[in-house]
C-alpha cells in the first residue's frame, strides 16, 4: 500500500533538515513557487484532501473562500492546529515528532495558497517535547533560507484547555482570551485571528499537502475513495496488542487496522470500537467492516473524526466508559452554553450514580431527554457530543445500561 | 520596581513584543511567570495587566480557565497521570493511586517541601503509553508502580 505520511518514517534523524532534504523535502515548496495561487488551489481541489483534523471540510474550499487580498487589504494567516486533545488521538504528536519538515512545507504552501506572510503554529502547551523539536525544525528551516522575510512562522503554546484545539476557540486563545468558541459566521477565513481573514488546518492535512504538489492531485485522490481522497492516519489505542499510529488508505475496513494492531490484546474477545476519538459514537463488534472514510462510519451514526479508534474489549463495562467519557467533556466544557455546561455536569452525576450502585431506571429517559436538549441547540461541538456519545452507547449496548439503571429514585 | 528581576522583565518585555499584536503574547507571558513562580499571584496580575494593556480581571479569567496556570503554587515538578479513556482502560486510577501513595499527597496538592505537585491530566495525546505520565509538560511513558518510583527517585 502506499504511504504518504509514514513512507520514511524508518529513516534516522528524519527530523533534521539534511535527511528530509535527502529524501525529497522541500521539493514540492520549489514547485510550488513556479505555481501561480489558482492552479495550487486547484491540485488541492484534485486530490479531495479533507480537513484530517476531524471535521472533514475540503481544503481546497478552505483556502478558496479566503477572502481576496482585493477585497480585504491587509494580513492574511495561516494557522496550524496542533492542539490535539481528543482522548484517543496521538497522530498529531508523532508527525510532529517524527518529520517536523514535512509539516513546515505544508505549512509554506498553504501560505503560498493564500498569500500569508505570517503563519502561527499553535501547539498545546502539554506536547513541550514537540514544541522543542519544531523550534529546532524552524530554526534549521530559516537557517538554509527556506523560511525567509517576508514570511515568517512562529509557535505559541497553550495552557491546558480542550477547547483551545477548535479552530474558533483557538483564535480566541491566540488573542488572549479564554478558549470560548466564536458562533459562526463570520467563518475565521473571512474574520479570524484578530480580525483578518485566516486559514486554520490540522498538522496531519498540511503534512499531506508536500505529497500533493510532487505527485498531483489525481494520484492522491485515487490512493483513497471517491469522496474521501488518500490516505489517513490511525491512532490506536484501547485494548490492543500494538498501540500505535498506522497509515491506511482511506476506506480501508476497521477490521484491518485493528489486525495492524495486533487485535484484542491478551486475545480476548472484541466487544466494541470507538472510531474516530471519544466524541464519535461507538460502534460494535459486528460494525467491523466499516469502510474508515469520511461515508463509512457516517452510515452507522458515528464519525471518522480524527481516526482515534480505541478498541474496547468485551471485560468493558459501557457505563464506565460512558462516564469516563462525558466526564472528560464536563471537565472540558467552557461554558459558555447553559445545555452544554448544566447538560455535561449532569449527565456525570447520573452517570457516576449508576456506577457506585443506585442507578434508577428512569434516569435512562433523563439522560435521553438531556441528550435531545443539548445536540443542536449549542455553538460548537463538544456540547453536539455531549448528548450523542451516551445515547449511542444506550442505544447498542442497552444490557449494560439495564444492568446498572434498574432502581428506584431514593426519594420515593 | 516590580517583584521580577531586571532579566525577568526584558523576558516578558519579549513575550509582549514577538507577536504580531501585544495581547498575543498574554498567555505565553502567563505560562513564564508560572513557570518561574510556580503560580500566577496577584502582584504579578497586576504586573501583567499593564505591561499587556489589558484589563486584570480578564488577566485573572485566563488565570482561572486555563488548568496549565494555578493562583496556588505547584510543586517545581508537577507530575500528571492521565486518565483520559484508554488511559483508564490500561489502569490509570491504580497509578493514580500509586503516585498518592508514593508522595503522600492527594490529586490536586503539593508535598510539604515544594518539591512536587500532583494531577489527574484529561487527555494528554498519549493514549500509546496509556497510561500515561507527564512532568512539567513533557511526556515520560508509561505510568507503572516501578517507572513512578524511578521518576521520583531521578527527580533532583
Amino acid at each position: 500500500m502506499t504511504k504518504v505520511l509514514t513512507e520514511h518514517w524508518d529513516q534516522p534523524r528524519l527530523h533534521e533538515l539534511e535527511t528530509y532534504r535527502r529524501l525529497g523535502g522541500y521539493e514540492a515548496l520549489k514547485k510550488v513557487l513556479g505555481m501561480d495561487r489558482a492552479q495550487l488551489i486547484d491540485e488541492a481541489k484534485k486530490s479531495n484532501l479533507r480537513g484530517l483534523g476531524g471535521a472533514g471540510f475540503a481544503t481546497s474550499l478552505k483556502w478558496s473562500t479566503v477572502t481576496p487580498e482585493e477585497k480585504n487589504p491587509g494580513p492574511r494567516y495561516v494557522v496550524v492546529n496542533c492542539d490535539e486533545s481528543e482522548p484517543g488521538c496521538f497522530k498529531d504528536r508523532v508527525l510532529a515528532t517524527r518529520n517536523p519538515h514535512q509539516l513546515i512545507e505544508g505549512l509554506l504552501i498553504a501560505a503560498c495558497a493564500i498569500d500569508a506572510k505570517q503563519n502561527f503554529i499553535f501547539i498545546r502547551g502539554e506536547y513541550q517535547i514537540q514544541y522543542e523539536i519544531l523550534e529546532k525544525a524552524l530554526a534549521e528551516a530559516r537557517g538554509a533560507g527556506i523560511i525567509k522575510p517576508p514570511v515568517s512562522i512562529d509557535l505559541m503554546r497553550g495552557a491546558g484547555a480542550y477547547m483551545s484545539g477548535l479552530d474558533t476557540a483557538l483564535l480566541e486563545t491566540m488573542e488572549g482570551k479564554k478558549a470560548w468558541p466564536r458562533q459562526p459566521p463570520p467563518f475565521p477565513t473571512a474574520s479570524g485571528l484578530m480580525g483578518r481573514p485566516t486559514v486554520v488546518n490540522n498538522v496531519e492535512t498540511l503534512c499531506m499537502v508536500p505529497s500533493i504538489v510532487l505527485r498531483g492531485g489525481e494520484w492522491f485522490a485515487k490512493l483513497g475513495t471517491a469522496k474521501s481522497g488518500g490516505t489517513a492516519l490511525f491512532s490506536v489505542s484501547g485494548h490492543v496488542e500494538k498501540p500505535g499510529v498506522y497509515e491506511f488508505a482511506m476506506g480501508t475496513p476497521l477490521r484491518e487496522i485493528l489486525a495492524a494492531a495486533g487485535g484484542v490484546k491478551g486475545g480476548r474477545k472484541l466487544k466494541a470500537v470507538i472510531p474516530g476519538g471519544v466524541s464519535t459514537p461507538v460502534l460494535t463488534a459486528d460494525e467491523l467492516d466499516t469502510p474508515m472514510d469520511w461515508d463509512g462510519p457516517r452510515a452507522q451514526g458515528s464519525f471518522l473524526g480524527a481516526g482515534g479508534v480505541i478498541v474496547l474489549d468485551e471485560t468493558t463495562d459501557m457505563v464506565m466508559v460512558a462516564h469516563n467519557i462525558e466526564r472528560f467533556l464536563a471537565h472540558e466544557s467552557c461554558g459558555q452554553c447553559t445545555p452544554c455546561r448544566q447538560g455535561s455536569y449532569w449527565y456525570v452525576r447520573i452517570l457516576e450514580r449508576a456506577l457506585d450502585g443506585g442507578g434508577v431506571a428512569a434516569d435512562l429517559d433523563t439522560l435521553r431527554r438531556t441528550g435531545e436538549d443539548m445536540t443542536g441547540k449549542v455553538i460548537c461541538a463538544l456540547g453536539d457530543t455531549v448528548g450523542l456519545v451516551t445515547r449511542a452507547m444506550m442505544k447498542k449496548f442497552s444490557n449494560d445500561f439495564k444492568a446498572k439503571f434498574h432502581g428506584e429514585p431514593p426519594h420515593g | 520596581m516590580s517583584h521580577f528581576s531586571a532579566e525577568q522583565e526584558q523576558t516578558l518585555m519579549g513575550w509582549a513584543r514577538r507577536y504580531p499584536y501585544r495581547i498575543m503574547g498574554l498567555l505565553e507571558a502567563l505560562r513564564q511567570v508560572q513557570e518561574w513562580r510556580r503560580c500566577v499571584g496577584d502582584q504579578d496580575e497586576e504586573y501583567l495587566a499593564k505591561l499587556f494593556d489589558y484589563p486584570r480581571n480578564h488577566v485573572h479569567e485566563l488565570v482561572t480557565f486555563f488548568p496549565g496556570l494555578t493562583l496556588r503554587p505547584t510543586g517545581r515538578y508537577r507530575v500528571g497521570i492521565c486518565r483520559g479513556l484508554s488511559c483508564a482502560l490500561a489502569g490509570s486510577a491504580a497509578m493514580c493511586r500509586c503516585m498518592e501513595k508514593s508522595l503522600g499527597i492527594k490529586a490536586g496538592e503539593t508535598t510539604p517541601d515544594g518539591k512536587f505537585s500532583f494531577e489527574t491530566m484529561e487527555c494528554i495525546g498519549a493514549c500509546d503509553h496509556a497510561p500515561a505520565l507527564i512532568v512539567n509538560d513533557k511526556l515520560q511513558g508509561a505510568a507503572s508502580e516501578q517507572s513512578i518510583s524511578e521518576l521520583l527517585e531521578r527527580l533532583p
